[in-house]
Order: structure tokens, then C-alpha cells, then sequence
């Protein structure tokens, strides 16, 4: 380890000292307050040290990470998403009774984890950086153990995450034993030569596929999502749903860029058919539910299926729209999360689309931002996920994967569906006086963080939506470096 | 050296399958043992008496100590054992063991006919403590923090969800709440 290692983990020990003064702190007294601007000032500390970054190229940390565009992207991203879920999470903890200072701990402890996923490049730091992620998330979707669903949630992460790790062991053992290493650039070497995969090494990727492919909850390894999506706290959720997947989905393309897994057509065949089950169950068990929750739960494993058609286009364009959908996907997924992290009460979050009923004529701001968020994920015009869709089909006709382009057109509309019914609901008028009445609140000052990172998130949404080319060239210009071995 | 290797992972096998078809907890953990003890050994013909020596202190030891604990604080009876026989029906493990078997009868033909790139031999490198410690604290530094990192999540984790629950809050503690109240009195 030299000088300029640490400065390029910067970050990364931004993160870890903030986590080690958290734990100080709460040794000598807890203080949500304090905890909170903790937690807030270390994500934009570790943010602001990105820009010393901006032009780094590539460089190693021999020999498990790697710092490039690509790299610092996916941690920019991923920083921001974790410190609007830290702002959103202030006001939803505090109207709790658990003890509340922990969390702030586990969500800085899970971000390391997911960045140090995006910058690795050898088995060894992926594993470390899905297991720190993994662990944490036990942790933090058991964490308001008074409520119902909270356990079984935690519960079925905790068995099915270390299965899913055994697996993606299991198949780096034998990528390990047909190659005789554990580096990415060092498989890409041993593999150069062959045409196709020898079947040793395709069951090694294959059982990755699996460890790799529940983290992103894809068809068929997608059981867990709603359950847990649906028994974790919302900001929880909306962490698992962006900042978990981003890393995990950063480092899939880091790895198959690196080895060139796309001149492989089996490898290709089996994401093909992972994405098109991915998009058509997602989107179509979430037209039987009744559940905000577990409806965004469906809906974000049909948006992974959309990635993945960028994804498998395989060339600079195609890993330009996984990003720049990645972005959109973020903003949307936290905005609505958040939405429904603020209506949540004392005792239960508001998941339930009766909830929802009248929305409009109680808190217009709300519903506004929250239908502008779903109009974004369903893909309508003049939002970020419109865009962000658009370039995906852009990426996928460009390589002719029509199949793909096709299925992706046709869910678009099945989705269109259910994120309307929830604008239905909202702006059906109320029933009785009374619901126009407003909930019992907590103070407003608690609210502020809320509210404003709701409206960045919605003026950000809008943003990019209409003036797409400055993210665009933001990205193009971080990735350009990486991309190119 | 060949047949030790063999030896050892047949017993490895064998006391894993053990472990999982018992009834009673304290016979499988005593397999588990067993288990753990066999790859120990696997690992000495491998050319690892490091590693070796950890697996034993480690799981053999540390971890089985502890899992024991957790049992005697279960205080199972006889009825658990029935229990946990009536709920091991061949009907109910067949299915899933038929299925796996094919799993590992096809894992195990592609191990077979796969070329190995110049495998090291079984007996051939000799791994000991000292190459695992500069291996360790040389390249790999970033991962042994990286492991601290991991460690303190589970940490904080376990922490927070282990502990008690209001319900049932110990005498000692019980007698602060009224102290507090009075003081908030004055």
C-alpha cells in the first residue's frame, strides 16, 4: 500500500472512518441527530473526493481492485443513492421506538460494500464486497423487529443469500480450478484462445450466474424480492433495490467486459432467456398484487430484465445505456420508496393500495411527486425512464436483438398497466370529509429532509428527462477510459 | 499421499451425509465434528498444515463449542428427537435427493473428463505459515480489512437483533426505570 492507493480509496476510507467515529459515538450516548448528519456528511465527503478521481484512468491496486471511470461512476451513483436513503430514512426512523443509531452503522457498512464491488477485479475482493453488502442487509431488513413481517423477511434473506453465496463459491472453485486463477484479466488470459466455453468452466460461470443472479433478483432466482421487499422498512428497500443491484449489476459488467463473455453463445442464451423471464414474470405478477410494495418489488425485477437487454448488446453503447437506465432507475426507485417512506406511520407502512386512495386531495405534493415517479418507471415521455428506456432500445437494435427488443416493447405496455392503476387510485375522489383530513404528522421540521430530497429526486427526474445529454456526457466521458482494454 | 487424500475425503463425505440425517442434534454435531476434522487432514495432504491447524482450532473447536452451547440452551428432550424424526420423511427428501444426485452425478462426469491446466500436484507445493502470513499481509492486505469490515457488520448486526426484547427485561435492569422517573420528578 502506497500513498497514492489510499488516495484513491479515498472513499472508501471516508466511509470506513465515518463508520468507526459512528460506533464512538454511540458509545458515549445515542443520538439519532447526530448519527443522521454523520451519515449524511460522510456520503458527501466520500462523493466529494470522487472529483479528485475524475480523470484517474486506470489504476491498480494489485491485486484485488481496480479504479477507473467505470468505477468512480458506479460509486458516485451508488454514494448518492445511500445519502438520499440516509435523508429519507431520518424522518421514518424517528417516529419509531427501536433504537435507531445502529442503522445509520449498517447502511454506511453495506455502501462499502457495494462499492468495493464495482472497483474489484479478483474473486477474492468481489466475494469480500458481496458478503460485507449481504451481511449488512441481514441486519438491516430484521431491523424493526417489533413489526410483523420484519423476521420471516430477515429470515428468508439470511438462508437464501447464503445459499446463493455458496453457489457463486462453488462456481469461482471451478472457474479457479480450469484456469488456475483468480484475477479477471487472468481468466480473460487462459480463456483467450477457446471458441467455445469447455463445460468445466461454463458450469463454474453458470453456478456464478446463480450467487450473482439472486442479488439481482432475476427470474428464476427472483423468490425472495417481494417477500422482503415487503417486510423491510421502506428506505431498506429502496437500498436493496438500487444500491445493492447497482454494485452487483457493476461488477457483472466489469467481469464480462473483462473476460469478453459475449463471444460465448451460451452464455449469451442463458442471460437472453433470464431477461425475457425476468421482464414477463415481473410484470406480470405485479398486475395480481394489491401491495405498493410488493407491486415496485415486481416491477424492479422486470427493470433488471430491461438492463440486462442492454447489457447483452455487449459493446460501449450497450454499457453506456445500462448506466445511463441505472441512473434513471435509481432516482425513480428511491423517489418512490421515499414517497412511500412518508406516508408510513407508527405502526405500519403505508404498502397497502387503499392507502393510496384519495392521495391527491390529501397531500397533492406527495401524490405528484409519487405519480411522476411511476409515470418514470412505466417509461412516459419528458421522465428520466423514458430516456433511459429509449437508449436501452436504442443499444438493443444496434446489435440486432430483436427478440429482445420485441419483448421488451410488449412489457413496457403490460407495465404501463399497474403503474397507472396506482395513479388511478390516487386521484380517485375521497369518499367521506373525513379523509381529506390529514394524518396526525410529526413535527414538519423532521419533514424538511424528506420533502427536500423528494423534490431534488422529482426536478432531477423531470431534468433528465428533458435535457438527457449532459448525464450522457458525463458518462461517456468516465466510461471512454475503462471500457476500452 | 494419494490414498490419505482419498481417505480423508470419503470420510469427509460420508460424516457430512451423517450430519444431515440424524435426528438427534448432539450425534450430528459429533459428525460435524468428524467433518471437519477429515478435511483438516484433507488439507495436510494438500501441502496446507496451516490451514490445517486452523480448521481445527477454528471449526473443529471454536465454532462446535459454541453451537453446543446453543443446544444445551435448548434443553431438547427425547420428544425433540421424535419430533424431528417425524418430520424426516423419505417422502419429504426423496424428491430433492433424487434431483441432486443427478446434479452431482453430472458434476461429477464433468471433473472427470475436464482437462486440468497443469494441476498442482497433490503432495507438490508445501503451504505453511509463514507463506500464508506474507500472503496475507503483503498482496492481500486490503482483503484481511476488508474481512474486518465484513466482521463488523455481522457485529453491529448480530448486536442489534440479538438483543432483548422490552418484554422480558431482566430484574436488574427493571429497577432503573423507576430510578429514572423519579429523577425526571425532581
Amino acid at each position: 500500500m502506497t500513498l497514492t492507493d489510499f488516495q484513491h480509496l479515498m472513499p472508501l476510507l471516508i466511509l470506513t472512518f465515518a463508520v468507526l467515529v459512528s460506533m464512538l459515538v454511540i458509545a458515549v450516548g445515542r443520538n439519532h441527530k447526530i448519527m443522521y448528519v454523520i451519515t449524511a456528511v460522510s456520503f458527501l465527503a466520500a462523493f466529494a473526493s470522487l472529483f479528485e478521481l475524475r480523470d484517474v484512468g486506470r489504476y491498480t491496486i494489485e491485486p484485488l481492485l481496480v479504479v477507473d471511470g467505470f468505477g468512480v461512476f458506479y460509486i458516485g451513483m451508488m454514494l448518492l443513492a445511500a445519502l438520499l436513503i440516509s435523508m429519507l430514512s431520518y424522518a421514518y426512523f424517528e417516529q419509531r421506538e427501536e433504537r435507531k443509531e445502529e442503522y445509520y452503522m449498517l447502511l454506511l457498512l453495506a455502501t462499502i460494500g457495494a462499492c468495493v464491488l464495482v472497483i474489484s477485479k479478483h474473486f477474492a475482493s468481489l466475494f469480500l464486497g458481496i458478503e460485507i453488502l449481504s451481511v449488512s442487509l441481514y441486519a438491516l431488513i430484521a431491523y424493526l423487529r417489533t413489526r410483523e413481517r420484519s423476521n420471516e423477511a430477515g429470515i428468508k434473506y439470511l438462508i437464501l443469500a447464503a445459499f446463493s453465496s455458496a453457489f457463486l463459491l462453488f462456481g469461482m472453485a471451478l472457474v479457479y480450478a480450469s484456469t488456475g486463477t483468480m484475477e479477471f484479466a487472468g481468466i480473460a488470459a487462459a480463456i483467450a484462445n477457446f471458441t467455445e466455453l469447455p463445460l468445466l468452466l461454463l458450469t463454474g460461470f453458470g453456478l456464478m450466474i446463480v450467487g450473482i443472479g439472486f442479488k439481482l433478483s432475476v427470474v428464476p432466482f427472483h423468490m425472495w424480492a417481494p417477500d422482503v421487499y415487503e417486510g423491510a422498512p421502506a428506505p431498506v428497500t429502496a437500498f436493496i433495490a438500487t444500491v445493492s443491484k447497482g454494485g452487483v449489476l457493476g461488477v457483472l459488467i466489469r467481469f464480462f467486459m473483462e473476460v469478453d463473455g459475449f463471444r460465448y453463445p451460451t452464455l449469451v442464451l442463458i442471460f437472453t432467456i433470464v431477461a425475457i423471464a425476468s421482464m414477463l414474470a415481473g410484470n406480470l405478477l405485479a398486475l395480481l398484487q394489491r401491495n405498493v410494495k410488493r407491486i415496485l418489488a415486481y416491477s424492479s425485477i422486470a427493470h433488471l430484465g430491461y438492463l440486462l437487454v442492454a447489457f447483452l448488446a455487449g459493446n460501449q453503447m450497450g454499457v453506456e445505456a445500462v448506466t445511463f437506465y441505472l441512473v434513471a432507475y435509481f432516482i425513480t426507485t428511491v423517489g418512490a420508496f421515499g414517497v412511500v417512506a412518508m406516508l408510513s406511520d407508527k405502526e405500519r407502512d403505508a404498502e397497502q393500495l387503499e392507502d393510496y386512495r384519495a392521495l391527491l386531495w390529501r397531500r397533492p405534493w406527495t401524490a405528484a411527486v409519487f405519480t411522476a415517479m411511476l409515470l418514470s418507471l412505466a417509461g412516459i415521455p419528458l421522465t428520466a425512464g423514458f430516456v433511459g428506456k429509449f437508449y436501452i432500445l436504442a443499444a438493443g437494435v444496434n446489435t440486432q436483438l430483436w427478440l429482445l427488443v420485441v419483448m421488451l416493447a410488449l412489457n413496457s405496455v403490460i407495465g404501463l398497466f399497474y403503474y397507472i392503476r396506482i395513479v388511478a387510485v390516487m386521484f380517485q375522489q375521497p369518499e367521506a370529509e373525513a379523509e381529506i383530513q390529514p394524518r396526525g404528522r410529526l413535527r414538519p421540521s423532521i419533514y424538511v429532509a424528506s420533502v427536500g430530497t423528494l423534490t431534488v429526486l422529482a426536478l432531477l427526474l423531470v431534468y433528465i428527462g428533458v435535457y438527457p445529454s449532459g448525464l450522457l456526457q458525463i458518462i461517456q466521458g468516465l466510461l471512454v477510459t475503462s471500457t476500452a482494454p | 499421499m494419494e490414498l490419505t487424500f482419498y481417505i480423508a475425503a470419503a470420510v469427509a463425505v460420508l460424516a457430512t451425509i451423517m450430519v444431515i440425517t440424524r435426528y438427534n442434534m448432539i450425534h450430528a454435531l459429533l459428525y460435524l465434528v468428524v467433518s471437519f476434522l477429515a478435511v483438516a487432514v484433507v488439507f495436510l495432504t494438500m501441502g496446507a498444515p496451516f490451514m490445517a491447524a486452523l480448521e481445527v482450532i477454528v471449526y473443529a473447536g471454536a465454532i462446535v463449542v459454541l453451537i453446543i452451547f446453543v443446544i444445551m440452551m435448548l434443553s431438547l428432550t427425547r420428544e425433540d428427537v421424535e419430533q424431528e424424526k417425524a418430520w424426516l420423511q423419505p417422502k419429504l427428501w426423496m424428491g430433492p435427493a433424487l434431483l441432486s444426485f443427478v446434479l452431482l452425478a453430472e458434476l461429477v462426469y464433468l471433473l472427470v473428463i475436464a482437462e486440468m491446466p497443469a494441476a498442482p500436484a497433490v503432495a507438490g507445493s508445501y503451504v505453511d505459515a509463514r507463506a500464508v502470513g506474507l500472503a496475507l499481509y503483503g498482496p492481500y492486505v486490503l482483503g484481511v480489512q476488508l474481512s474486518g469490515i465484513l466482521l463488523m457488520a455481522g457485529i453491529v448486526g448480530a448486536y442489534h437483533l440479538g438483543r432483548q426484547k422490552k418484554k422480558v427485561i431482566h430484574r436488574f435492569l427493571q429497577e432503573k426505570e423507576p430510578q429514572k422517573e423519579r429523577s425526571a420528578a425532581i
